[in-house]
């Protein structure tokens, strides 16, 4: 009886001890630290709508990737690079800690699926999906809420679908031979990722190496498309669903931070749980937008007026002092939306579910318009103002969330 | 059974080893009587409770999401893939990996050994603290505990509660967080163990050891 008390103790004791060393001994690096289009949409790499070439490390057709050799398992990047409002080294001296070592948040290495039709989900609940190649999957945003980055194939191609909580983006990259994980650190509250090759540090809305050997490097991005797991379903029923057998043990029915169905906590407060880089003038700080940034500039259509009002015009600095003009269009099966370049101005107009464009006649799916598209990504409007103090904004400003 | 106590004149180690000495009796008188052993138990159940909800491990769950098998049993247990190798995988500041989740109705823990074992360690000081201030009062005798004994044993511990789930404990009180906010943030689990250890010191050092038992 004695002995066995002992025993007990000695390996609370041992576990203790472990966990002190543990502590002491490592270095804490502290974080927290996309739609396909449907598979048939155009484009790819930082210039299209998702579903892409796959694969294959050659351009795109403006021939802007010039560098998908995955050499010595870097991460691909392409040439164009995203315009920027912050030098690289600012953005370093902005990087904090989010509260957890490096890698304290796992990525998904080896993620498990099944068969979306297999899956009944409540209403309204989000998942982020990917079409590449004919292949579509679903990756639900309270399993990536865990995890932040999953290290996926699809379409018989290595990508990373990231996901930061806090900034309410969902992004995909190619990967190349090698993986992404969170790096524990955070600047303008989004997640900084690290890609395994290199160590090199990747902000993930900037899509941009701030650190590292690949500093100033452009990630080679796709599409991911924030929607809901039924309207997912809907558009794609073949998908796979990615479940919650991660390898990991978490609570994924209870987000930490508060919920999309309905919104609540951090998602509609208007308070930011770190200092944004800058603050907009107006809006609701959680109030989303589709966000698209080009080579010279950055612009943000206001979800909720697209989602209602189908299509916004803007524009967006083209480099030389002047601006080029820009379409947005909404997807109401998906509840998502889509922006092309419009340097002609040509009159888009809801033609049933799908867009008549100019002269070209009807029966354009939001993600197929016959202009060149420009990746967009959906964002927390304080995250995107934060990152972009300069963009140009379209739309009404609304409430936190994106209307629905 | 009396007490031993350091001298004035003795060496410090001296009085380091009667101030252990005497803490260690009053310690073991208090959990001698009935009162000490309930306020210690309670106390310290009480404690790891508010420790596992602080370090994100216990809660409710959420609403149901999906599933494809419909409603779930009433008890389950999910394990992660590799245990052992998670066993002592460091996710953050004095924070480990779980390596079990077990689901009881509509409540969920996770199960992390070495924050189980870090919140029991804690929860065992709180619970002995708490103790011997509640018997050193009821006590027959009068004595020089102060009756703020109890509550700074207790501050300590629910700070360190929270030491864990930094950020969202700031979401909570709508405090943004900042580099030097979160690294003390980061170091609230050793400065809470090492009040609670000076806080037992001290109450044991206060308690009369002629009036406990």
């Amino acid at each position: 009886m004695k002995r066995s008390r002992r025993s007990a103790l000695a390996g609370l004791a041992a576990v203790g001890g472990a966990g002190v060393a543990g502590c002491l001994g490592g270095v804490v690096r502290d974080s927290f630290g996309g739609e396909v289009s449907d598979g048939d949409g155009a484009g790819d790499g930082a210039g299209g709508n998702g579903d892409g070439s796959g694969g294959d490390s050659e351009r795109d057709s403006d021939g802007e990737r010039v560098d998908g050799s995955d050499a010595g398992g870097r991460p691909p990047t392409v040439e164009a690079d995203y315009h920027l409002a912050y030098e690289a080294d600012e953005l370093r001296s902005e990087a904090l800690s989010g509260g957890v070592g490096k890698d304290g948040i796992p990525s998904i290495d080896e993620p498990s699926f099944r068969p979306i039709g297999e899956v009944n989900y409540a209403e309204g609940i989000p998942v982020f999906g990917v079409a590449r190649d004919g292949e579509a999957k679903a990756y639900p945003r309270h399993v990536l809420s865990r995890h932040e980055i999953v290290n996926d194939e699809i379409g018989g191609e290595s990508v990373a679908v990231t996901y930061c909580p806090l900034t309410g983006t969902a992004q995909g990259f190619r990967r190349g031979d090698t993986t992404f994980g969170v790096s524990g650190r955070l600047v303008n509250s989004n997640l900084i990722m690290y890609d395994r090759a290199t160590d090199s540090w990747w902000p993930q809305m900037l899509a941009t190496g701030i650190d590292g050997p690949m500093a100033g490097g452009t990630l080679d991005e796709f599409r991911v498309v924030w929607t809901t797991a039924n309207a997912w379903a809907e558009r794609h029923p073949e998908s796979l669903v990615m479940t919650d057998e991660t390898g990991y043990v978490r609570r994924y029915e209870s987000d930490p931070y508060g919920s999309y169905a309905p919104l609540g906590g951090y998602y509609a407060k208007e308070a930011t749980l770190f200092p944004p880089l800058s603050s907009p003038d107006e809006g609701h700080p959680k109030s989303v937008v589709i966000g698209a940034r080009t080579e010279a500039g950055a612009v943000a259509f206001d979800k909720a007026t697209l989602l209602a009002d189908r299509v916004l015009t803007g524009s967006v600095a083209d480099g030389d002092g002047g601006e080029e003009r820009v379409v947005a269009v909404a997807d109401p099966g998906l509840f998502t939306g889509y922006v092309y370049r419009n340097p002609d101005g040509l009159t888009v107009e809801p033609d049933g579910d799908a867009y008549r464009v100019d002269s070209e006649g009807g029966g354009f799916a939001a993600a197929d318009l016959p202009l060149e598209p420009v990746l967009a990504l959906d964002a927390m409007w304080f995250a995107w103002a934060g990152f972009y103090p300069d963009t140009a904004f379209v739309g009404e400003h609304t409430g936190a969330g994106d209307g629905r | 059974m009396a007490a031993e106590t350091a001298g004035p004149t003795d060496s410090p180690a001296a009085r380091a080893v009667g101030l252990l000495r005497r803490t260690g009796f009053a310690v073991r008188a208090a959990l001698g009587r009935r009162d000490g052993r309930v306020t210690a138990g309670v106390v310290a159940v009480a404690y790891a409770l508010a420790y596992g909800v602080g370090v994100g491990h216990l809660g409710l769950r959420g609403p149901a999401r999906g599933s494809a098998t419909g409603p779930g049993p009433v008890v389950e247990v999910a394990v992660a893939s590799d245990p052992l190798a998670l066993l002592t995988r460091r996710v953050g500041p004095f924070q480990y990996e779980p390596v079990a989740l077990v689901t009881v109705g509509p409540v969920e823990y996770l199960f992390a050994p070495v924050n189980a074992a870090i919140g029991l360690g804690l929860a065992a000081l709180v619970g002995a603290t708490l103790a011997v201030s509640v018997v050193a009062r009821r006590g027959p005798a009068a004595c020089r505990l102060g009756a703020g004994a109890g509550a700074a044993a207790g501050v300590p511990g629910i700070l360190s509660g929270f030491a864990c789930c930094g950020p969202t404990l700031l979401l909570a009180i709508g405090v943004q967080a900042s580099a030097g906010l979160l690294a003390v943030l980061g170091w609230f689990l050793p400065l809470s163990a090492a009040g609670l250890v000076a806080t037992l010191l001290w109450v044991g050092s206060r308690v009369d050891p002629d009036a406990v038992g």
